[in-house]
């Protein structure tokens, strides 16, 4: 018994003997003490936190070879393995870690909207909240700068652009037929309902080496991952009825979402300028299903279908009785996407979409049917060396199969078809050099089979901090895209057209506040030129085209200086000339207007729970050619305006009472003009404006929302 | 025999080291968060977790810890980066404990700070986010105070909203605190708060 304990006196005063003194400094690169950080011995009770001078002292009854570990808020943590004993007056210089909301975004060019953004232009809710938008996503954007209003076509007009220049990705896969296809003068609008997806990156240039096939700008849009509960949404409007339902289990979950709009009683009511023989008439169907895979791997299919058919007789000053337009438009679209982790920061994605859509056009007395089939296969892998380097590469493929009849009571018929395929291989790595100065350079080739062309563009960009709430970043890039399928049908000896891209870009974000000043030059070379009036079988094409854009963008959004009051302000100075198409000489294109502005208010008014809404939209005029004058694109329009306002009224939770008017005063715009083909007995050529449909929408629609905790509402679906 | 007997001893005592050096440990992280001293309340209860690979419980203060102290702060950057190191241990502490109501609860109390920072831009997600785990965790531990305390005070806050009467939530308040009253004494530090909480909403909002 003695001995025993002799034996634990021993013990214990062995233990004593056997205390190491550890200490040392705790500082960031620049040598600044840390206070506060966490200083340990991994696995063990034995540590100590920093003092204000970043020194820490403790004791350790550990031996041999330990690891150390130092970690603090905001920098990366810091591991030191060795023995014991030399963890004596060490000096740690912690790096800063630059994955924190206040490192450097390398963002010239890109708008970014949802959940993971750092810095966010539009949040969710604004696509559906903005007041001329009508619910659409394409309509939000339209009120950033960069974007021109053309308010009768409804697409994105991006830094003079033409709208076939911008692409549409959804989970990384292509959409090859974004919008619904509308007769002339009915604006169009996206195919999707911002019910599905939760964040937007809207690129109005400089973009990533992931993305190709597009001139001027990229919109990608990002499904939900994981709905957040089962429900089910109703949807009585003034144009149509709409559900929807989630259903959610363990592994997975499955969103559906329909519509069926039908202009008639509205038309009723409002008429228009056009006779409609046939009102619009649309049914379209979403869904989502998603899986969940071990180690945070996740499935997603997409799967959308709509079907639109109207008939019209639109007045035209070259027909006396009006010329007539009708179309059936048939379109299904399917994707599917992988995301899985990997071994070692590996990261897999991996995705195809395939499309079809069917169109059966009346011109007049003529009759056009047309298909197009096309498909997207990508794979992508990412590896992530460290927060400061990381690297993705990947290869795509796209296949279109195109076939048109033409079928005309006065010319006979014809019929054409033809198949294209591109691949492309990518590459870029993200560089961190510290959290102020960061990089993105990526490199793209592109080989497609029908111009038997391989293009090479180089992107990059750079970003650097320079102050707490400020930052500086530039971007190049080269970009290639195929002739549009109206004129490689009728010649496939053609080449890609090209853009150049310089963007140069400052960004102050504070405290709810943002001011982004964006100015950038655009270079179009290979521009497509053919020599007749409209592109037709037998027209002469060639690559001989070329322009170039260059202007400034103004960005400021406010949620702070007004009470309950969020808003934005969007300006847009563009200078653009272009020889394209059937241009005899360069000029400003039509679509392009030198000032674009707009500004956008949500007012939460609590007394009576809702938030009101107002956009204001300015474009100046755009120009037209008027053949009684000498030259071309000679004249412009008067400038456009337009004031929306909406209305949202919570009745309860899960009620929502909705109302918006677009163009609340009825300003009278003007598009352009069409002149007569023909001289009249003057010698004059008559001319017609070309003027919206109806100056003035209005919209009314209930929205009910049932769900277990009788909470959300569509608000977020608007 | 008597070697097997030292063993045991040593073993033995060894073994109540261990358990004081937890108890000890804890006690004084919380006794530097009672004085204020948030960042080594912290970076205690964060070694111990480091130390305790098996125990949720550290874990889910260093969690507590951060969340509650991020209220108020307006620098979001520092905002995210408090809860992302609070994410960071009620993920640790659920995959040591999974569908645990005390994690969960603590999860809707990290999306509140966020909302509560920003409800235009966390609003809509989150709180719907906070429903459903409400709904789970009463499910899980329908007499729990905490439980009962969070999930009154969430439903009572959008009552308010709309202008409907709190009455109800008020009485759920009053059943958590006589609950968490009646709450046998915690062992291992297991979460036990609620009952100061729940007075102190009575009083604020329950007593008109």
């Amino acid at each position: 018994m003695k001995n025993l304990f002799f034996l634990i006196i021993i013990f214990f005063s062995f233990q004593i003997i056997a205390q190491q003194q550890i200490n040392g400094i705790v500082t960031d690169s620049k040598g600044n003490p840390i206070f506060g950080a966490n200083v340990y011995l991994d696995g063990t009770y034995d540590g100590s936190s920093t003092d204000e001078k970043g020194v820490f002292s403790f004791q350790s009854s550990e031996k041999g070879i330990q690891t150390l570990v130092i970690s603090f808020i905001s920098f990366e943590e810091k591991r030191i393995t060795g023995n014991i004993s030399t963890f004596k007056d060490i000096k740690i210089k912690l790096k800063e870690d630059v994955n924190t909301l206040d490192a450097v975004i390398i963002n010239a060019g890109t708008f970014e909207a949802g959940d993971n953004a750092k810095v966010t232009a539009l949040k969710p809710l604004d696509v559906v909240t903005t007041a001329s938008a009508l619910g659409d996503f394409v309509g939000a954007l339209q009120t950033l700068p960069g974007t021109a209003t053309v308010a009768e076509d409804g697409r994105l007009f991006v830094r003079g652009g033409a709208a076939e220049e911008t692409q549409i990705f959804i989970d990384g896969m292509r959409v090859f037929t974004p919008f619904t296809p509308t007769a002339n003068n009915i604006p169009t609008r996206g195919r999707f309902s911002p019910f599905l997806f939760k964040g937007i990156s809207f690129s109005t240039g400089g973009y990533s080496a992931e993305y190709g096939q597009a001139l001027s700008s990229v919109l990608s849009l990002s499904t939900i991952d994981e709905p957040i509960q089962e429900k089910t949404d109703v949807a009585l409007m003034t144009v149509g009825v709409g559900v929807g339902n989630t259903q959610k289990w363990d592994k997975g979950s499955f969103s559906i979402n329909t519509s069926y709009i039908n202009l008639a009683p509205y038309l009723e009511v409002f008429p228009d300028r056009n006779t409609w023989n046939k009102p619009i008439q649309a049914a379209s169907g979403e869904m989502v299903y998603r899986h969940k895979l071990k180690e945070d791997g996740l499935i997603k299919l997409y799967g959308a279908f709509s079907y639109t058919d109207f008939n019209l007789i639109q007045q035209d000053i070259n027909f006396e009785n009006g010329f007539r337009f009708g179309l059936q438009n048939r379109n299904l679209y399917f994707n599917g996407s992988y995301n899985g982790f990997l071994k070692n920061n590996w990261t897999l994605s991996s995705g195809f979409s395939i499309s079809n859509d069917n169109n059966h056009i009346n011109l007049g007395d003529d009759l056009v049917k047309n298909a197009e089939s096309a498909a997207h296969i990508k794979m992508k892998l990412k590896k992530r060396f460290s927060n400061r380097f990381k690297l993705f590469f990947g290869a795509e493929y796209f296949l279109t199969d195109f076939n048109e009849e033409f079928i005309s009571t006065t010319n006979g018929s014809s019929s054409l078809r033809f198949q294209n395929s591109i691949s492309g291989v990518f590459t870029e790595a993200d560089i961190f050099f510290s959290k102020k100065l960061a990089t993105k350079l990526g490199v793209r080739m592109e080989h497609s089979e029908l111009l038997n062309q391989t293009t090479v563009s180089p992107r990059a960009s750079i970003a650097y901090k320079s102050g707490d709430n400020s930052q500086f970043s530039i971007a190049y890039g080269q970009f290639y895209q195929n002739p549009l399928t109206n004129y490689v049908k009728f010649d496939n000896g053609l080449k890609a057209e090209n853009a150049t891209h310089w963007i140069a870009n400052y960004q102050y974000v504070k405290n709810k506040q943002i001011l982004r000043i964006e100015a950038y030059y655009k270079d179009y070379n290979n521009l497509i030129k053919f020599d007749t009036d409209q592109a037709t079988i037998y027209s002469n094409y060639n690559n001989n085209g070329f322009g170039s854009a260059k202007g400034v963008d103004l960005f400021w959004r406010d949620n702070k200086n007004i009470k309950n009051i969020d808003y934005w302000i969007s300006y847009s100075f563009l200078d653009t000339e272009r020889d394209f198409r059937n241009y005899p000489t360069a000029a400003t294109p039509n679509f392009a207007s030198k000032h674009n502005f707009s500004l956008v208010t949500k007012h939460w008014v609590e007394k009576w729970k809702s938030q009101l809404g107002f956009s204001y939209s300015f474009a100046s005029g755009r120009s037209y050619t008027d053949p009684n004058q000498a030259g071309f694109l000679n004249q412009q329009t008067k400038s456009y305006n337009s004031i929306s306002f909406n209305w949202a009224y919570l009745i309860s939770q899960q009620k929502i009472l909705y109302f918006s008017i677009n163009n609340v005063l009825g300003t009278k715009n003007v598009f352009g003009y069409n002149y007569a083909n023909q001289p009249n007995m003057n010698g004059v050529f008559e001319r017609q404006a070309i003027v919206p449909n109806a100056d003035q929408f209005f919209f009314v629609g209930f929205f009910w929302t049932i769900s277990d905790d009788k909470k959300s509402n569509q608000l977020d679906s608007l | 025999m008597k070697k097997l007997f030292l063993c045991a001893i040593m073993l033995f005592s060894l073994g109540v080291s261990a358990q004081s050096q937890y108890e000890k440990g804890m006690e004084k992280a919380f006794s530097f968060w009672k004085e204020g001293k948030i960042t080594e309340a912290s970076n205690l209860f964060e070694r111990i977790a480091n130390a305790e690979k098996k125990n949720w419980i550290p874990a889910y203060y260093v969690a507590y810890v951060n969340i509650i102290s991020s209220f108020g702060i307006k620098d979001e950057a520092a905002l995210q980066a408090k809860l992302d190191k609070a994410k960071l241990h009620l993920d640790k502490a659920d995959e040591l404990s999974s569908n645990n109501p005390e994690i969960m609860i603590m999860q809707a109390l990290r999306n509140t700070a966020f909302i509560a920072f920003d409800g235009q831009k966390y609003g809509m997600s989150l709180s719907m986010k906070n429903s459903e785990i409400f709904a789970k965790a009463i499910e899980l531990a329908p007499n729990n105070p905490r439980v009962i305390l969070q999930k009154a005070e969430w439903d009572m806050g959008s009552a308010q909203f709309f202008g409907k009467p709190i009455e109800p939530y008020c009485k759920d308040i009053k059943r958590a605190l006589e609950l968490a009253e009646k709450e046998d004494q915690k062992e291992n530090f297991e979460p036990s708060w609620g009952k100061s909480r729940a007075e102190q909403v009575l009083k604020q909002s329950c007593s008109k």
